[in-house]
């Protein structure tokens, strides 16, 4: 693969006596698109926050090319409830003023949420809260995007709609994704590389070479879907 | 709106039903207890005389500096001790001391230290305010929501950034009731300071009517502080609405 890669070596966290995640040793290649899969307390949000530095690993390394920037989207929107939509989506050029706030209008676009600029958090529904949260990390510009279970806690439509909306940005804007979940269907929707977790370690790593746009219905996913069910039982 | 305001004034009307019957029924004696309409007349004559606004305004520029001076100190303190815990270490021990002990228990000592003038009022309500409007500060600062620092420091926000963009901005709704509930206290202090050595305020006001054996001015001077206490209250509250439209919790 040509290209820049996010490495992680031996890296593992124990919180007291519970390991959350036993050395791992993994690479993201610049443009995948990664799910990580597993069980609650899988360890696959601990290694998400070890990545984009919110946590501190115990042991091993994290190799990012200089110059890269990593940034997470998280489960909850965490939008500042004083910040309206634009201010928040635009929240990092207050750290790096050479963010250029003329991006706002495209991504507002680009995330239909036109129109919604003046409104603040408690006037979104939770799908457009989630949207301005992706519009903050995409504002942010990084190469590397991290999602915790972004998409959890939103009805079914709502959650298809977001699916599109990433696989038109990871389309568009070449970015690295890493995506957590705990929903195989998703995980195979999206992803061109699934990470099977058990127990605080990567169990298996399964390539999807499904055409996009995929369907859930079609013989093939089903079976990776199957493979992806029995490694997790 | 007008049915809550409609059931809010039941139970004064009922207060001034039950008084005028108390004082025609001569309960009490007019000598002790005069009747709604001698404070009435006495509301109208001190009003047109000038000597009730006299009064508050004296009150009310007292308050003013006083919760200025506490908004002053205590904001800045609070912020330092909600953010730095070593700084919060340092102070504890002093401030929750201090926090037990009720401003009119050092009275005696402030009128050694700063004589019977301005300053000595100026020190009780500047006690009086600087607890609440602290705590509340204090803990808008340090209870900030750990979700939002971690957005934060996902974009590579430093401490100071930290601090300016997000805890103290998440903090706000809690500093501003925090000076609600000062203010309050504030008020409240005050008159305690003019009773014990003043030549103008309400507070003298009061205390020179009960000298003088006029309940009725007494009354008149009771209703000027509620009044004012609920009049300030409910500016502070259109305040916050206007300035933090965002926030839910403060809304009507």
């Amino acid at each position: 693969m040509n290209g820049w890669e996010l490495r992680v070596q031996d890296i593992c966290k124990s919180y007291g006596f519970k390991q959350a995640l036993a050395p791992t040793t993994e690479s993201f290649a610049e443009h995948s698109f990664t799910c990580i899969v597993g069980r609650s307390g899988c360890g696959k949000t601990t290694l998400l926050r070890l990545l984009c530095g919110l946590e501190k690993s115990d042991a091993g390394t994290i190799l990012l090319p200089e110059g890269k920037r990593i940034a997470p989207v998280f489960q909850e929107p965490r939008l500042m409830p004083w910040l309206n939509v634009a201010d928040n989506i635009t929240l990092a050029a207050r750290h790096d003023p050479s963010l250029d706030t003329g991006r706002l209008p495209e991504l507002l676009r680009l995330l239909e949420l036109t129109g919604t600029e003046r409104l603040y958090p408690n006037q979104l529904s939770g799908g457009m809260a989630q949207r301005v949260s992706l519009g903050r990390t995409l504002f942010y510009d990084p190469d590397i995007i991290l999602m915790d279970e972004p998409f959890s806690a939103l009805d079914y439509f709502t959650r298809q709609g977001l699916q599109q909306t990433l696989l038109r940005l990871y389309a568009e804007a070449r970015k690295t994704i890493i995506f957590v979940t705990h929903d195989v269907e998703e995980a195979l929707l999206l992803g061109d590389r699934i990470l099977i977790m058990n127990s605080g370690r990567v169990q298996k790593s399964l390539p999807v070479q499904l055409p996009r746009p995929r369907r859930a219905a079609a013989a093939d996913f089903q079976g990776l879907r199957q493979e992806i069910l029995q490694a997790l039982s | 709106m007008p049915k809550k305001i409609l059931r809010g004034l039941l139970l004064p009307c009922l207060l001034l039903a039950g008084w005028q019957l108390a004082v025609t029924r001569q309960i009490f004696s007019p000598y002790l207890l005069p009747a709604p309409s001698t404070v009435w007349q006495s509301l109208g004559e001190l009003c047109a005389s000038g000597v009730l606004l006299k009064h508050l305004t004296v009150s009310l520029r007292r308050v003013a500096l006083g919760f200025t001076i506490s908004c002053c100190l205590a904001v800045p303190l609070g912020i330092l001790c909600g953010q730095s815990k070593r700084f919060e270490n340092y102070c504890w021990l002093l401030l929750e001391f201090l926090r037990h002990v009720p401003p009119l228990a050092a009275v005696p000592l402030i009128i050694l230290w700063a004589g019977i003038g301005e300053a000595s009022k100026l020190t009780i309500i500047v006690l009086a305010s600087f607890f609440p409007l602290f705590l509340n500060t204090y803990s808008g600062i340090h209870g900030c929501d750990k979700r939002l620092l971690e957005v934060g420091q996902s974009l590579s926000f430093t401490a100071k950034e930290q601090i300016l963009q997000i805890r103290i901005p998440a903090a706000l709704t809690s500093i501003v009731v925090g000076m609600q509930l000062a203010l309050g206290y504030s008020w409240r202090a005050l008159i305690g300071a003019e009773l014990i050595a003043a030549t103008a305020g309400i507070g003298y006001l009061i205390l020179d009517a009960e000298e003088m054996s006029r309940p009725d001015v007494v009354i008149v001077g009771m209703l000027a502080i509620g009044l004012i206490g609920t009049l300030i209250d409910y500016l502070f509250l259109l305040a916050i609405q206007r300035l933090f439209p965002w926030h839910e919790g403060l809304q009507k």
